[in-house]
């Protein structure tokens, strides 16, 4: 009963984020002196009479608060409204976008995960001193190196020098970087909570019983360490926007992030508004799934 | 002076300053020196184009060879050294300044008002620092002003939150209670009581947040969208650099590399400042967990 008032707030909560975040995208992108309308003018030759027109059918002659009501019921509906560079609608474009972003945040994610597990049970069961050390290594490896900057290095190395992968396009390399950088932000407490969890009395009593070093790391290990996992994988998660975001950029993948980047570049308002309220909203989501999950795993955290 | 520099290292190390920490802070050091005295130091003008002597490499004319329009990259890193710690500093320092203060105000004021304060600092926190910081540029445009506040509005939480788990484990103190016994009011025993003894917790998380903060710049001028374009930063030199990978690879190590010493000696510095003012560091130093390398 208890729990499920928690779960309850903990959407609550998220719900509120959620409308928080809706509330500043749209009225931080309009802070901007001068509307649309008056930036189109800038560029060609429109009367005041078309401005004035131009303004009643976008609505932008009504109040601030009228705007944000009809916007964000439109959006709620998934219509985000139209591009002003490219005149189709901004769903459409996001639509277009997000199957790109979803696989590369993905697969870095999961890279990151794989690596980060495989590392710190590897060190743990072991006790190898080499695999202690690549843990350290890739720890020091994210906290030093910026994402962009290694990617920059890795194309200027691996494409120009060594001619291995054409500079632009294919996911491999960016993945790589992604991966391990969010690998290096999990692995250390990973690998201190697996490091105290292989001491426990009932991985000890396992061990003398004979269970297969398989099967203690399977089933006694990984379990003690889901709850810091589920509490790493969303510091993880919010560094990956950023990750995405360059790497996107510097590798030329047509996802959410590159389309953010062009449209704030040409000042493209409906598209800047729709793709931040998307990416951060979504990660609200997420971030609440994570709290959830780790509030069933571990009960204790109930409030 | 290879024996003199072991010997101060030793010293250093004696005195309770790791060596890579030694290291670390003389890189930043010799960082701020150059960006204190850029002007003078920069052999040319940072924005002057030869176009006679684009992409070359680096020789006695120039030291590091020119850019894509000819511009001399050694005195572009010199100037940029000034903007990225100018920016970076900055920005840490308004984080600082709009988390602990607004937090610490909230906190003083009462429950509602702090009920209001934290929600609305919950929602800046729920977006991913980089996200927040491009919306707050499309709202204020670029440049440094405004980039240093896209910054420090972004780090905010980060004291905010500190601050307040500070603030209540302060308050439960009988030195506090004291002090509102004899009538103290909640402004009064905030700042002159409380206060003074959050210094050390804000401090050290003014220490983690700079490095960030150094490196959320650089990816902004690495998009476009950092200071502008009169004003060299690293950030700017790695995009530009990046589009003339192929025929001018030389332009793009120096700021790699200056980006990479700078937050990798700010973040080891960062560490060690955390481990040094952690009020448990005797508790923790007794059990045998070994000491964090990073």
């Amino acid at each position: 009963m208890k729990q499920s008032i928690d779960i309850g707030l903990r959407l609550v909560k998220a719900l509120g984020q959620a409308l928080g975040i809706v509330v500043l995208v749209f009225f931080l992108s309009r802070i901007v002196p001068g509307d649309t309308v008056d930036m189109l003018a800038a560029q060609g030759d429109l009367t005041e009479s078309q401005q004035q027109a131009m303004r009643h059918s976008l609505g932008l002659d009504r109040s601030a608060v009228q705007q944000f009501v009809s916007w964000a019921a439109a959006a709620a509906h998934g219509d985000f409204g139209e591009s002003l560079r490219f005149k189709r609608p901004v769903a459409d474009m996001l639509a277009t976008a997000l199957p790109t972003t979803l696989v590369f945040a993905g697969l870095s994610f999961l890279v990151g995960v794989g690596l980060a597990f495989g590392l710190a049970v590897g060190a743990v069961m072991t006790q190898s001193r080499a695999i202690t050390a690549l843990v350290d290594a890739v720890n020091v490896w994210s906290i030093a190196l910026p994402t962009f900057c290694v990617g920059v290095v890795g194309i200027l190395v691996l494409s120009v020098w060594l001619g291995w992968l054409p500079v632009l396009g294919g996911m491999l390399l960016p993945v790589l970087i992604i991966g391990i950088d969010s690998a290096g932000q999990m692995v250390k407490p990973l690998h201190e909570e697996l490091r105290e969890a292989a001491t426990s009395a009932h991985v000890r009593t396992a061990r003398a019983k004979g269970v297969s070093a398989l099967r203690v790391a399977l089933v006694h290990l990984l379990p003690a360490a889901l709850p810091v996992a589920l509490a790493l994988s969303g510091l993880v998660l919010a560094g990956l926007v950023a990750g995405t975001l360059t790497m996107e950029v510097l590798f030329g993948l047509p996802g959410i992030g590159s389309l953010t980047l062009s449209a704030i570049h040409g000042r493209d308002y409906p598209v800047i508004q729709a793709a931040i309220v998307v990416i951060a909203v979504a990660l609200v989501a997420i971030n609440s799934v994570i709290d959830i999950l780790h509030r069933l795993i571990d009960p204790r955290l109930a409030t | 002076m290879s024996l003199v520099l072991t010997t101060a290292v030793r010293r250093a190390a004696w005195a309770g300053l790791p060596a890579p920490a030694l290291v670390a802070a003389a890189a930043v050091l010799a960082l701020a020196v150059i960006g204190a005295a850029a002007p003078m130091i920069a052999p040319y003008d940072p924005l002057d184009q030869d176009l006679l002597a684009l992409n070359q490499m680096p020789d006695a004319v120039h030291w590091l060879g020119t850019d894509h329009i000819g511009r001399d990259v050694l005195s572009r890193l010199v100037m940029g050294t000034r903007t990225t710690l100018l920016v970076g500093v900055g920005g840490a320092a308004a984080a600082f300044a709009i988390g602990a203060g607004l937090g610490l105000l909230a906190l003083a004021l009462g429950r509602i008002v702090e009920g209001l304060v934290f929600g609305a600092i919950d929602v800046v926190r729920a977006m991913p620092g980089v996200l927040l910081a491009l919306l707050l540029i499309v709202a204020l445009g670029a440049g440094v002003v405004p980039v240093t506040i896209a910054l420090g509005i972004s780090f905010a939480p980060f004291f905010a939150h500190v601050a307040r788990a500070a603030y209540q484990r302060e308050m439960a103190q009988d030195y506090v209670t004291a002090a509102r016994m004899f009538g103290g009011g909640p402004l009064h025993v905030l700042s002159l009581h409380v206060a003074p003894n959050l210094v050390g917790v804000l401090v050290t998380q003014a220490a983690i947040i700079l490095p960030r903060c150094i490196v959320t710049e650089s990816v902004l001028s690495f998009l476009g969208l950092g200071a502008s374009p009169d004003a060299p930063t690293w950030g700017r030199m790695v995009a530009d650099a990046s589009r003339y990978i192929e025929v001018a690879p030389h332009t793009i190590l120096a700021p790699v590399l200056a980006i990479i010493v700078l937050t990798a000696s700010l973040s080891l510095l960062g560490d060690h400042v955390r481990q040094r003012l952690d009020p448990l560091r005797h508790v923790r130093r007794q059990s045998p967990v070994e000491e964090p390398t990073s």
